[in-house]
């Protein structure tokens, strides 16, 4: 008998994998830097803003799917206002601080409000910035979803002894990723609690278990000013090394976890996928290699180190498109963003994604 | 000449192989494609193109919405002269890239040797002293009850310290107004500090440490400098310039920045503290000497506050901490000139 089929079962339509490339330089982005800077200094700090979009620029547009790269469209124009607008922010709150530290609770009440209104606005302002093959992105999250997401679950999860953190790490991911677009098109993630329970409850048991080793190995005193022996010494010095490990590689390990999944469960439109592998302990590395070499460097290496982390990052990522992505259109954008989203930016609250 | 690269319909994604041309006349920029067909023309000025950064493509924005990109960068810039990007030429050249790094290491150097300091001393003497009150008020409120407890010494004792106090301060004709506050501090230990308004905090511990009067005095001078010199003021200015000019330099507020920088920033500040205490040491020894009293009590005083607290083997570093070693402040202690 001839088991094989007499035709070949209708073929999904071919889908292109491009995966993510960074073509930037360290040694081209190193002069870039260190000319902004410069500038920056030689004008009394005017110039940042334009090094700061320059800067984002380069690596927006070495950041490559396929054949096109990102590109940020920022104005410095209004970055400068805006930053001049939350320094004088700052300073009011320092003032407050130094002056009368009573009304300081005030502050921090006009900071919790401002702050759902801050993160919609710095990621509004990011995503109508950054545009892809002459379509630019956009973001719809409100005020209220982001006060429901950042505030109200995060709440909840402290409340709950920490037992819903997993849904508040949702929560955000969902505000950020399901009100964010392509040009008309909507991306939008459905994330597996289940697997979040689990990376969590890791990260909860590293630490736990450090705690246990530091403690250990202190007999729980780290009383710096007592006499010790060497051997003492060189016990707390494996214990700090052990607990800076466990509590700053805890964190970025569960991050590129918790990135993976939310890439791997992320759609655009109908067919449009993802698919992240970032190495937690890869990522872990190069995130606490960079700092460490920056800090030795004295900064010189803060290029480098910058190229390393997106070079590594695109790499772990592909894009599952069905075809060209030609079908894509941008919204008719109403003209000019507000200065909210500039204020916003100063703060760069970074989401990750 | 023609420069190749990719078209863009206005609001669409789609790319084409296509050409830009400017003009026999020079005023106009089109878009035609492989077959001459024309896809966008408008005015040269209506046109926006991107700055040259790296090697990043250039685009081509027309006002409909449309957009050209092309990878050309040599050739958009001979094509349209005035967009060459003096800026980009800057960033290309290694040479540049070192003479910035040097100018930037000098600027860095003269901020910390003697911006941040001098501004600190500006702002400290243009603070109000109901400010200088209100700070020293709030620090006193952190510390009391937790740290700072009553006096705990008999009351002939507290009187014979208030009046050396009172000649101390008279010693000194700067016409700064002191105070002296007797506080118990079983945590603390040993200390003394002097607060913005003229306060000076003594512990009961540093008082039962005392062997003479002299070695009082001497711990008084010091503290009683400090306010002289304004130096909490300024060093509550001193410690938050720094970040502030790192944050409006760099605009970067974020997490990496601050922690690649936070060794740094607290050597510096350690190192402004040691010159605080040098200072205030070098006037309290000639005040000391002009009283024709001996700033060796003192010296001994310091060697015998860091046996009890750090025993025999010393406090640790001294590039790392607040204060000089002690040994060299009492070297020079005892080599103090009299005046
Ligand atoms: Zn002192």
């Amino acid at each position: 008998m001839d088991t094989r089929p007499l035709a070949a079962p209708q073929a999904p339509a071919a889908s292109l994998r491009n995966t993510m490339r960074f073509e930037g330089s360290a040694g081209e982005y190193f002069k870039i830097w260190i000319v902004n800077i410069a500038l920056t200094i030689v004008t009394l700090g005017i110039f940042s803003a334009w090094a700061k979009v320059r800067s984002k620029r380069y690596f927006y547009g070495n950041t490559y799917i396929g054949t096109n790269a990102f590109d940020y469209h920022a104005a410095p124009l209004r970055i400068l206002l805006g930053r001049a607008i939350a320094f004088g922010f700052l300073l009011a709150y320092s003032l407050t601080a130094a002056i009368s530290p009573k009304l300081i609770g005030l502050w921090y009440l006009l900071f919790l409000a401002a702050l759902p209104w801050l993160i919609k606005s710095s990621l509004r302002f990011a995503a109508r910035n950054t545009s892809y093959r002459n379509v630019r992105f956009d973001f719809h999250g409100s005020y209220w979803g982001a006060c429901k997401a950042f505030i109200l679950w995060q709440m909840l999860a402290v409340v709950t002894l920490l037992s819903l953190l997993p849904f508040a790490h949702r929560a955000r991911d969902y505000y950020h990723i399901n009100n964010n677009r392509y040009g008309q098109t909507a991306f939008q993630a459905e994330i597996p609690v289940g697997k979040l329970y689990k990376y969590y409850g890791l990260a909860l048991l590293a630490i736990l278990g450090a705690l246990a080793v530091i403690v250990g190995l202190t007999g729980g005193t780290m009383n710096i000013f007592k006499p010790a022996d060497g051997l003492v010494i060189a016990a707390r010095i494996v214990a700090v090394i052990f607990g800076a490990v466990a509590f700053w590689g805890a964190p970025a390990y569960l991050g590129a976890l918790t990135f993976n999944l939310a890439l791997n469960n992320t759609r655009l439109g109908e067919n449009v996928t993802f698919e992240s592998h970032l190495s937690p302990v890869r990522m872990t590395w190069i995130v606490f290699s960079n700092i460490l070499l920056t800090m030795i460097s004295l900064g010189l290496l803060y290029p480098w180190a910058r190229v390393r982390r997106a070079r590594y990052m695109a790499e772990c990522m592909t894009v599952v498109s069905p075809a060209d992505a030609g079908d894509f259109q941008s919204m008719p954008m109403p003209a000019g963003n507000t200065i909210g989203e500039e204020v916003a930016s100063f703060f760069d609250i970074d989401f990750g994604l | 000449m023609p420069l190749p690269g990719f078209y863009f319909p206005p609001g669409s994604a789609r790319q084409t192989e296509a050409e830009l041309y400017l003009t026999a006349d020079g005023k106009y920029l089109e878009v035609r494609d492989g077959g001459g067909t024309l896809l966008a023309s408008a005015p040269r000025r209506q046109v926006t193109v991107t700055s040259r950064l790296g090697n990043l493509r250039r685009k081509v924005a027309y006002p409909d919405g449309a957009l050209f990109e092309t990878a050309d960068n040599d050739g958009i810039d001979a094509l349209l002269t005035g967009h060459n990007g003096a800026l980009a030429r800057l960033e290309r050249s290694w040479r540049l890239a070192a003479l910035s790094l040097l100018a930037i290491a000098a600027c860095t150097a003269l901020f910390i040797l003697y911006g941040v300091p001098r501004s600190a001393e500006w702002l400290a003497r243009e603070t109000p002293p109901s400010a200088s009150r209100v700070i020293a008020d709030q620090t006193l409120k952190a510390m009391e009850g937790k740290f700072l407890l009553p006096t705990g010494l008999p009351l002939a004792r507290q009187q014979r310290i208030r009046d050396r106090f009172a000649r101390v301060a008279g010693w000194e004709a700067s016409g700064h107004g002191y105070d002296l506050l007797l506080r118990n501090a079983p945590h603390v230990g040993p200390n003394a500090f002097a607060l913005p308004d003229g306060r000076i905090v003594v512990t009961d511990q540093l008082v039962l440490m005392a062997k003479s009067d002299t070695e009082l005095d001497g711990v008084l001078a010091h503290e009683m400098a400090h306010v002289n010199h304004s130096h909490g003021l300024r060093s509550v200015y001193q410690a938050s310039l720094i970040p502030a000019a790192i944050a409006f330099i760099t605009g970067d507020a974020s997490q990496f920045a601050q922690m690649t920088v936070i060794l740094p920033a607290i050597l510096v500040q350690s190192a402004y503290s040691r010159k605080f205490e040098q200072q205030a040491d070098d006037d309290a020894a000639i005040l000391l000497r002009r009283q024709g009293e001996d700033p060796a009590a003192l010296a001994g005083f310091l060697e015998r506050m860091e046996l009890k607290t750090c025993g025999k083997t010393g406090c640790g570093p001294s590039w790392l901490g607040s204060h000089p070693a002690t040994s060299a402040r009492a070297a020079r202690l005892r080599r103090a000139p009299a005046q």
